[in-house]
């Protein structure tokens, strides 16, 4: 059957994105969906990615741009997979569309609504730091550039819909369900932070500036709540001194997990290079416990930082940070072991590297696709040395952050890795593309 | 008028290698002076001497010719032609007066932003000491002379 | 001055912001006002992102609003962002090739941070040879291609073993050759691989099986590659066994899967002098030969020759973990031998590998670090043992170990020959000797030359799940293009005029390609490009006395209105036009 030669790919970051790029390419129908209104995912977040300090979206604008106009992708956005059934070459699934209330092939993406819009919640995208109305895009890249109404927050003023001259707005949309014929499935459900707050000796959530580093990538950015200017958000004023703790909750047995997340020492050092970049006069400093350089250009990238933007390294994990609640200021306490005394340091800004964790949903995901996850929730290898995109299910592959810590490339690699194996089933299942 | 002189320099870049190198310079925030204008042809072997000698003419101070490395030329040996009528060329150049100093050839690889930076500098301040070309002096004259 | 134009000119020029990458140096409203003074323009904007669905609607929408026929988007490289924005003028019906692209970017905002004035004076600069050249753009037909539904890997390591089974289990033709006499690579040499501590040649054998087994699998040992002719879908490859035997193929696409070798520390912490400083790599030999005679006090020193201030300065990635398992096998052999571990960051990242560190911790294995300015010393100690000397940057400490064997752990380095096979492949290797991809990001498994692909230790070290995760990866890249069976390429070929040739056969000897050939036309010998084999290199059309043969889309017409741009001064031309 025809519908068998389709693919399903189930997470639209940069893994989703580049298999059902890799699959759609070479001929093979492909229903990328994501749970929020635009794919992108995690690299649609960053300012810039390390060791080449490419502007991310940049880079990752014409990929997403790519799936939107593939006459082989069908994107299905603001949607979820609810219930896979059958095996590898023929699987029924069912997806949930959750109703955006906008009409999509109404909506010209124009942003009149929103300008109306009369409330304003904390912006996902800007990790709560900014605000967005009830009706937004989560970006301004988002892909589809379509408009969604939080259901939640909306007041029903239908302000919008007075303003919409395209008329797309349709507060009667209702969820839908979307019944889909596949081969395979590819799984690239990526990553989330570790909450922060349990580590309660660095008062993040406490204290204003202190920060988690997906905060501060959003701090940074050009399209981010300051609009690219380094200000601290407790008083706007510009920090003279940010420091960033690596391994908060990773490497860690007593609460966190007790992997290392891969990424967060080389992007701490690329968040360092941007501060002194923003302004050379705000001192640097990055506590870590190892240094994690064993990627493509990695230690290349800390000796510039070291020697040619001045960031500096202290091997020690602090034990508390304080907060002076007159001015906001930040004091570190730290333990230098080789004097062995108690040491202290003033910071404007505490940027906290969290460990990178598998998203909290991707539990109920696995349970839905009969999926093994390991003891960190990561979807399980079926071998991870010889199959590492295999799962425990023929049929179903994994790639990208939800295999297991790996920075941008490693996902995309594996991503065309998944996409392989994908479409070797669909081979087998329709005997075409024999040669 | 009493700025200091800033020389203009044309640079035909490769595509392959040159170019790219170009990008990961700026890619990795590598700072140069801003003299260059940059022309990307397929391969340093396009690059016909009557190019040089247009831009010349046109009032480059200087020009800059980077393709890959020897033997790494994507289209086998394009920068060992481009080298050696850029040999010929300074010849050339200096029976009109031009100082040979002004044609610059180089390889610069994908992988070397940090290089072609450094050639870029290296070359400016070079013909910042050279002062303006003198053929662009005397064109200057021409096209005063012809109004 | 320029004739031949049957239609005038219409020209949008599209200026990014990026952000605040572009738009925070240069002055792009400054030089969107100087785009409309340009001869031809019609039309000019800026945008936050012309790359987003937003800015590309609004291309669309200004070619049919300002009726333009040529597009200039003024923003980054055309190495990563002329496709999109090709395709995006082709669905306003604007041929492709009408499009020029000013990277004011990566050239300009990026490379003169500081200097906002000579910045945006620079992109005017950019933009006005865009406009020089886009005047002159001609539309263009691609030719299409046919592709032979056949792979090359080359290298039968564990990378391009795991290859070649994929792309044949895609149902593809693979020929797979390998220097050596037998396929494995470094897993030969290897004695259990982490995580999962599976036997290595275990694992090695189950595969090779695999793919002498497979019909679609042509294996060729003890065989190189000689050369490789011809482009994407259409690689000629001849293959040399021994000294005189060869083959030759017809190929779709070629993977790179040379793998790598291990630097040999002759001279450092006394290798090559004491017998008991040995490598890393060569203890995972006598483990694997159960030939480790029971030592008293093993020390390992990590970053021996990677990681280094000057030179090779990379980290090999594979070490720590490395040098962690077989601590712990020598623990597990001889439980009363101590065993210690010189490093200076341990590389312990992943979900799996902290878990090993751990292991290694309890079973007594001794962690001591050390800072780059103070590396450990081996000297000749007492009883023919080693004395080390290390002092500990955690405790702030020195140290000294009698031991009786020294297990260096040097880096992957890239291979003597792999200078050889870039040069053939025309396939670039990067400052640290390994091959060096297309994108650092987005394209990290394939070059920047259509239809050539790299997996595993060839392409940085790396350990056997994160080469086999790559070969995976290379397998669907390199299928692409055979899946597709036909291709359009670039119209970038050589165009002779008739009229001019003299027939001087210049051409003809500096073509590389063979792509010239002469024919005699009414009476007169004139030059003919066999566009299937021209690679647009133009080294022809440099070489034309008479000024006979051009290239599409690079013609000379359009680089000298390029070159003449060039040296003006924004300012001038303003008043002029």
């Amino acid at each position: 059957m025809e519908a068998n030669k389709s693919i399903l790919v189930i997470g639209g970051g940069i893994a989703g994105i580049q298999a059902s790029l890799d699959l759609a390419s070479r001929g093979m129908k492909v229903y990328l969906v994501e749970k929020t209104p635009s794919i992108g995912g995690r690299m649609s977040q960053l300012d810039k990615t390390f060791p080449t300090m490419d502007c991310s979206m940049c880079i990752l604008a014409p990929k997403m741009i790519e799936c939107f106009r593939h006459p082989n992708i069908t994107l299905l956005t603001y949607s979820e997979v609810k219930e896979v059934k059958g095996s590898a070459g023929n699987f029924r699934v069912k997806i949930l569309k959750k109703p955006r209330f906008v009409d999509l092939e109404k909506c010209t993406g124009c942003g009149e609504c929103a300008q109306h819009c009369p409330v304003e919640v904390p912006n996902e995208f800007d990790m709560g730091l900014g605000v967005r109305k009830a009706i937004y895009v989560p970006f301004p890249q988002a892909v589809p550039l379509k408009y969604t109404i939080d259901d939640e927050n909306c007041i029903k003023c239908r302000l919008c819909q007075r303003m919409c001259k395209a008329g797309s707005i349709d507060y009667d949309q209702q969820p839908e369900t979307i019944d889909l014929n596949v081969g395979a499935i590819v799984v690239a459900t990526g990553f989330e932070l570790f909450d922060a707050r349990t580590r309660s000796e660095y008062g993040y959530g406490k204290y204003q500036n202190v920060l988690t580093s997906l905060e501060f990538e959003r701090l940074l950015s050009a399209s981010g709540p300051t609009g690219g200017h380094l200000l601290r958000l407790s008083d706007g004023r510009i920090p003279r001194r940010i420091a960033f703790i690596q391994c908060v909750g990773s490497r860690s047995l007593k609460g966190g997990v007790s992997y290392c997340s891969s990424a967060c020492c080389v992007y701490a050092t690329k968040e360092g290079i941007l501060i002194r970049e923003h302004n050379p006069e705000c001192e640097v400093y990055v506590f870590y416990n190892d240094l994690k350089v064993f990627g493509k250009g990695f230690q290349e990238f800390v000796n510039r930082a070291k020697d040619e933007w001045g960031v500096k390294y202290v091997r020690a994990l602090p034990g508390e940070v304080v907060e002076d609640p007159k001015t906001g200021d930040l004091t570190i306490w730290y333990e230098d072991t080789t004097e062995n005394v108690t040491k202290n340091m003033k910071a404007d800004i505490v940027v906290l590297c969290p460990a990178l964790v598998p998203r909290v949903a991707s539990k109920e995901l696995a349970g839905i696709l009969g999926l093994e996850l390991d003891e960190f929730g990561f979807m399980k290898s079926k071998d991870p040395l010889f199959a590492p995109v295999d799962t425990n299910r023929p049929g179903i592959y994994i790639c990208g952050y939800c295999q297991g810590p790996k920075d941008i490339p490693e996902s995309v690699a594996q991503a065309s890795g998944s996409a392989a194996r994908a479409a070797e089933v669909i081979i087998v299942a329709t005997g075409k593309e024999a040669h | 008028m009493t700025e200091e002189f800033e020389p203009k320099i044309v640079g035909f870049l490769c595509n392959w290698c040159s170019y790219a190198g170009a990008d990961l310079a700026g890619v990795s925030r590598i700072q140069y002076p801003p003299n260059l204008r940059i022309i990307r042809v397929m391969c340093s072997g396009r690059v016909d001497p009557a190019f040089i000698l247009e831009a010349f003419r046109s009032g480059a101070d200087g020009v800059l010719i980077a393709g890959c490395h020897p033997g790494d030329c994507h289209y086998i040996a394009g920068n060992y032609k481009a080298q050696r009528r850029g040999i010929l060329l300074k010849k050339l150049l200096e029976q009109f007066g031009v100082e040979p100093q002004r044609l610059k050839i180089e390889f610069v690889s994908a992988s070397e932003g940090a290089k072609f930076a450094a050639v870029v500098k290296e070359m400016v301040e070079t013909i910042k000491k050279l002062g303006p070309s003198p053929l662009k002096v005397q064109m200057e004259g021409l096209t005063y002379a012809s109004g | 001055m320029e004739q031949s134009q049957k239609e005038t000119s219409r020209i949008g020029v599209f200026i990014c912001h990026c952000g605040i990458n572009i738009g925070g140096v240069v002055n792009v409203p400054e030089v969107v006002e100087y785009a409309k003074t340009l001869p031809d323009v019609v039309y000019a904007e800026d945008n936050l992102y012309t790359c987003s669905s937003d800015g590309l609607n609004k291309i669309k929408e200004s070619i049919a609003k300002y009726n333009l026929n040529r597009v200039i988007v003024a923003s980054c490289t055309p190495r990563t962002h002329e496709p999109l924005f090709r395709a995006t003028c082709e669905e306003a019906g604007v041929n492709k090739y009408l499009f020029e692209m000013a990277n004011i970017r990566e050239h300009c905002s990026w490379a003169h941070m500081h200097e906002h004035e000579r910045a945006t004076e620079k992109a005017k600069d950019i933009v006005r040879m865009a406009v020089a050249k886009a005047r002159l753009l001609q539309p263009q037909t691609e030719p299409e291609i046919d592709v032979t539904p056949s792979a090359l890997v080359i290298g039968g390591g564990i990378s391009g073993i795991i290859a070649a089974l994929c792309l044949a289990d895609q149902r593809f033709k693979v020929s797979l050759v390998e220097k050596e006499p037998e396929l494995g690579g470094m897993l030969r040499n290897l004695h259990k691989l982490y995580p999962t501590m599976q036997d290595a040649s275990e694992g090695l054998e189950h595969f090779i099986q695999a793919v002498k087994s497979n019909k679609s699998i042509d294996v060729f040992t003890s065989t190189v590659v000689k050369e490789v002719k011809g482009f994407i879908g259409n690689f000629k490859v001849t293959l040399q066994k021994g000294n005189s035997e060869t083959a030759n193929l017809d190929i779709g696409t070629i993977v790179v899967a040379t793998g790598a070798t291990i630097f040999e520390p002759v001279g450092m912490y006394g290798y090559g002098e004491h017998e008991n400083v040995i490598t890393q790599l060569q203890l995972e030999r006598l483990l694997k030969e159960g030939q480790l005679k029971k030592p008293e006090k093993v020390v390992m020193i990590q970053c021996v020759g990677s990681r280094e201030e000057k030179g090779r300065t990379y980290c090999s990635r594979v070490c720590c973990m490395t040098a962690l398992k077989n601590a712990m096998f020598i623990r597990e052999l001889y439980p009363e031998t101590d065993v210690y571990l010189l490093y200076r960051d341990l590389q312990t990242y992943g979900q799996h590998y902290e878990h090993h560190h751990r292991e290694a911790q309890e079973k007594g294995i001794r962690f001591i670090k050390y800072a780059q300015e103070k590396p450990p010393e081996v000297v000749a100690g007492k009883n023919g043992k080693l004395e080390v000397n290390v002092y500990h940057a955690l405790l702030g400490e020195q140290i000294k170990i009698e031991s009786d064997l020294v297990v260096l752990s040097t880096p992957l380095i890239q291979h003597k020959d792999a200078k050889e096979l870039s040069k053939m492949l025309k396939v670039p290797l990067g400052s640290d000797g390994f091959f060096f991809e297309a994108h650092v990001k987005l394209r990290p498994i394939e070059f920047a030359t259509d239809g050539i692909y790299v997996c595993g230790t060839a392409h940085s070290p790396k350990d056997t799940a994160e080469s086999v995760s790559q070969a995976f990866g290379v397998a669907s890249r390199a299928a692409i293009p055979m899946a597709l069976k036909r291709l359009r390429t670039e119209a970038i070929t050589a165009l002779v005029d008739e009229d001019l040739c003299s027939g001087c056969r210049i051409c003809e000897a500096v073509c590389e390609y063979s792509a010239i050939e002469m024919q005699e036309k009414e009476g007169k010998q004139t030059s003919k490009v066999l566009e299937a084999l021209c690679k647009g290199c133009g080294t022809c059309g440099a070489s034309c006395p008479t000024g006979a043969i051009t290239m599409r889309h690079f013609t000379d017409n359009q680089l000298v209105a390029q070159v003449r741009a060039a040296p003006q001064v924004a300012k001038e031309v303003t008043k002029h036009d």
